[in-house]
């Protein structure tokens, strides 16, 4: 049942609950405090009021003039008896009673003369035994009817101090008065919890609302991102929230997703590009042969070379779509050892067969030695190669070398060619892309489109990164940064 | 239609210039081989700039053209001959299947697109078509070679003005003949031509079917169709009067 319940409408009601329940609590000590410290008041009042004039008639001039001289000047229970009743009449006001009791707890005074006077309730045997027993602060409340009287028991010593009690004063107060402050202050704290109840779980809920209508909102933008716009996005005001982190996170998310998905449509659709123009050459020269151009052996030879160019063109394109793929799944990477300068000049042998009449130049940087795939530092190496050599011409400069980078080596294949405009740079290592100007230098280089993306892949799956710098005319310098592990 | 009749009837006439602009090599080469065989002139352009100068130059009658062009796109292609010339019918080649480009291609002029990779015979059949709208080739529906009329509408064939009822094996067959007049058909070009690429049969099936049609046309030597022996069959229709 409760988890059935909307997260809202959950959060609201565990909300006002524990409002409800700190407010209660906090109302209730108050109400508390507030009728004990009020009633403490009363009763301390009283008392002081009681006491000079208990000290009066016990131990005041009184007794001097009554004493009989010689005898011992202490009050007796005789002398209690005969001032008992000046004494209730003296602490008796408009709101306190007080009546006069003896040793036995036997009424012998009562305070009460005029009629609005309070009456003084019986006494209470267990009270009057823990005064008469000398406890000072007997104080009690006793509820009547409805009426609540504080009750306050003296016990009156022979002397000050002395243990022997000859009676015990009872004062009684009805605490009307302090109920009346009471209720008005308990009535102020509960029509106050309410008013704060109410406020705050309204607050509450809309801040829980505010807060769960984005969560909300992000749940409709997966729904329509599942459904395949992948451009949606969550959009929320300004705020660094958890929300607005999540949202920012969840924002990031479906960009990379984004991105990386247009890659492979795109990287898909150019393959199929790809393979249109060997497949139309294929197709219709077959047909053309079969049409009749198959009885002309000069021609059976002509189309039979071109179809045999175009069938080697997708054996090609077939194996670096699988090389992709295979980096792509799995980075078959196996490291081991690799000390620079073996490795180049290893390779610069190779190079120079490749390059024909080309000048190709090593420049050796520091030796060090670096955790890599030795055949695919090669296959990098010859890749961008080839690179140099399709875009330079017959008396091209090819330059190779290294230096220490920040935290690994930099590797750079530098040519002299013709360049790569400005606003092919930033695409050239997408999977078929094909520059503005294939080629200026009249020769037309067909690659497959894959080879720098590729060199990129490989270079990436080494924990590296490449870079390119082109100026037209002037040149190309691709630069690959190759940490150490 | 003239008077002599055969030479019109040479379907593809021969005088059709077709500009072809391209720059994928295997894919001309095949392409000019194939239209040349079918009797069209053929020049090839193997970029935009010779393109848009070709057309200028040798006022084609056709123009096939690629839209991914190493110097400029197709389109721009297009729009370029188009100001000069706003008749010559243009088959847009592409890559793409995209319909935006279909669009923007007959937008920018374009008559009519195909999409790579294609089939030669579509393309030809696309090319007649075009040809036949622009009224650039007597492309006709009515051949005549001697006292046969064959139309290709109505698919019916006259001899000397009487009806004579052919298969369809056989009609196709005469019409070949009757559009290529004295070109050396081979059985196995016959066979993929009128029995289709993927036909597995014997070639025996073409003698059967020449020697049918031969008797129902009334072939008599010196014949229209010949027999070149241990290499094919050829119509000769002026050697037939």
């Amino acid at each position: 049942m409760w988890k059935k319940l909307s997260l809202r409408t959950r959060l609201t009601i565990l909300y006002a609950g524990l409002l409800a329940l700190l407010l209660t609590i906090l109302g209730v000590t108050f109400f508390i405090d507030t009728r004990n410290l009020l009633i403490e008041n009363t009763a301390s009042h009283i008392r002081a009021t009681a006491k000079p004039i208990i000290e009066h008639w016990l131990y005041g001039e009184n007794l001097s003039s009554q004493a009989i001289e010689g005898t011992k000047k202490k009050p007796d229970s005789k002398y209690l008896k005969k001032i008992s009743r000046q004494l209730a009449r003296d602490l008796t006001s408009r709101n306190v009673v007080a009546i006069v009791l003896d040793k036995n707890g036997k009424v012998i005074a009562n305070g009460k003369v005029l009629e609005e006077e309070p009456a003084p309730v019986s006494p209470n045997p267990f009270y009057y035994r823990r005064a008469f027993s000398g406890e000072n602060e007997v104080t009690y409340i006793l509820s009547t009817d409805n009426k609540n009287v504080l009750v306050l028991l003296i016990p009156l010593r022979s002397a000050p101090g002395s243990d022997h009690v000859l009676g015990v004063v009872q004062l009684s107060s009805p605490l009307t008065p302090v109920e009346r402050i009471l209720y008005r202050h308990g009535l102020t704290l509960a029509v106050g919890t309410l008013i704060t109840l109410i406020l705050g779980t309204a607050l509450g809920l809309l801040l829980i609302s505010s807060a769960l209508s984005e969560l909300r909102h992000m749940i409709a933008t997966c729904q329509s991102i599942t459904e395949g716009r992948m451009d949606q996005r969550v959009h929320l005001p300004q705020r660094s929230d958890e929300v607005g982190q999540l949202a920012q996170a969840f924002n990031r998310m479906v960009e990379r997703l984004e991105a990386s998905f247009s890659a492979q449509r795109r990287f898909v659709a150019s393959a199929a590009h790809e393979l249109r123009t060997p497949l139309t050459a294929l197709r219709g020269s077959l047909e053309v042969l079969m049409r009749g151009a198959q009885d002309d052996p000069a021609t059976v030879a002509h189309l039979c070379h071109g179809m045999y160019r175009e069938v080697l063109r997708l054996s090609k394109l077939c194996e670096e779509l699988l090389d992709l793929a295979k980096l792509e799944i799995s980075e078959n990477v196996q490291k081991e050892k690799v000390v620079l300068k073996e490795f180049v000049n290893e390779f610069e042998e190779q190079a120079r067969v490749l390059s024909q009449e080309r000048e190709i130049s090593i420049l050796e940087g520091p030796s060090v030695s670096l955790k890599a795939d030795p055949n695919m530092l090669k296959q990098i190496l010859f890749d961008l190669l080839q690179n140099a050599l399709q875009h330079t011409g017959r008396n091209g400069r090819i330059a190779l070398g290294w230096k220490l980078g920040d935290n690994g080596v930099d590797i750079w294949v530098e040519d002299n060619g013709h360049g790569i405009l400005a606003e092919d740079l930033p695409h050239i290592f997408e999977p078929f892309y094909q520059g503005k100007k294939v080629s200026e230098c009249g020769e037309h280089h067909k690659g497959s489109g894959l080879g720098l993306t590729l060199v990129k892949a490989m270079v990436e799956a080494h924990g590296g990164s490449i870079e390119v710098r082109s100026e037209v005319n002037r040149g190309t310098t691709f630069l690959i940064k190759l940490p150490f592990e | 239609m003239t008077e002599n009749g055969f030479d019109t009837s040479c379907g593809a006439s021969s005088g059709t210039r077709i500009l072809v602009i391209e720059d994928e090599d295997t894919i001309t080469e095949f392409l000019k081989t194939g239209l040349k065989y079918e009797g069209y002139q053929v020049t090839i352009a193997k970029d935009g700039v010779t393109g848009v100068d070709c057309a200028r130059e040798m006022e084609p009658d056709l123009i096939i053209l690629d839209i991914m062009l190493p110097d400029k796109d197709g389109f721009e292609v297009c729009r370029r001959i188009r100001r000069r010339d706003s008749d010559v019918p243009i088959l847009m080649l592409t890559a793409k299947k995209e319909i935006s480009d279909k669009v923007k291609g007959l937008d920018v002029g374009a008559d009519d697109y195909l999409t790579k990779p294609f089939s030669f015979e579509e393309l030809l059949a696309r090319i007649r078509a075009l040809l036949r709208r622009s009224g650039r080739a007597v492309d006709s529906t009515e051949l005549r070679v001697v006292d046969i009329v064959l139309n290709t509408e109505t698919r019916e064939v006259y001899k000397g003005g009487k009806k004579v009822s052919l298969t369809p094996t056989e009609f196709s067959l005469l019409e070949l003949f009757m559009r290529h007049p004295r070109r050396v058909f081979t059985r196995e070009t016959l066979l993929n031509r009128i029995w289709g690429y993927d036909y597995a049969g014997d070639t025996n099936i073409v003698d059967v079917h020449i020697s049918h049609l031969r008797d129902k046309i009334g072939d008599k030597p010196p014949c229209l169709i010949r027999t070149h022996y241990g290499v094919g069959y050829a119509f000769y229709p002026g050697e037939g009067k």
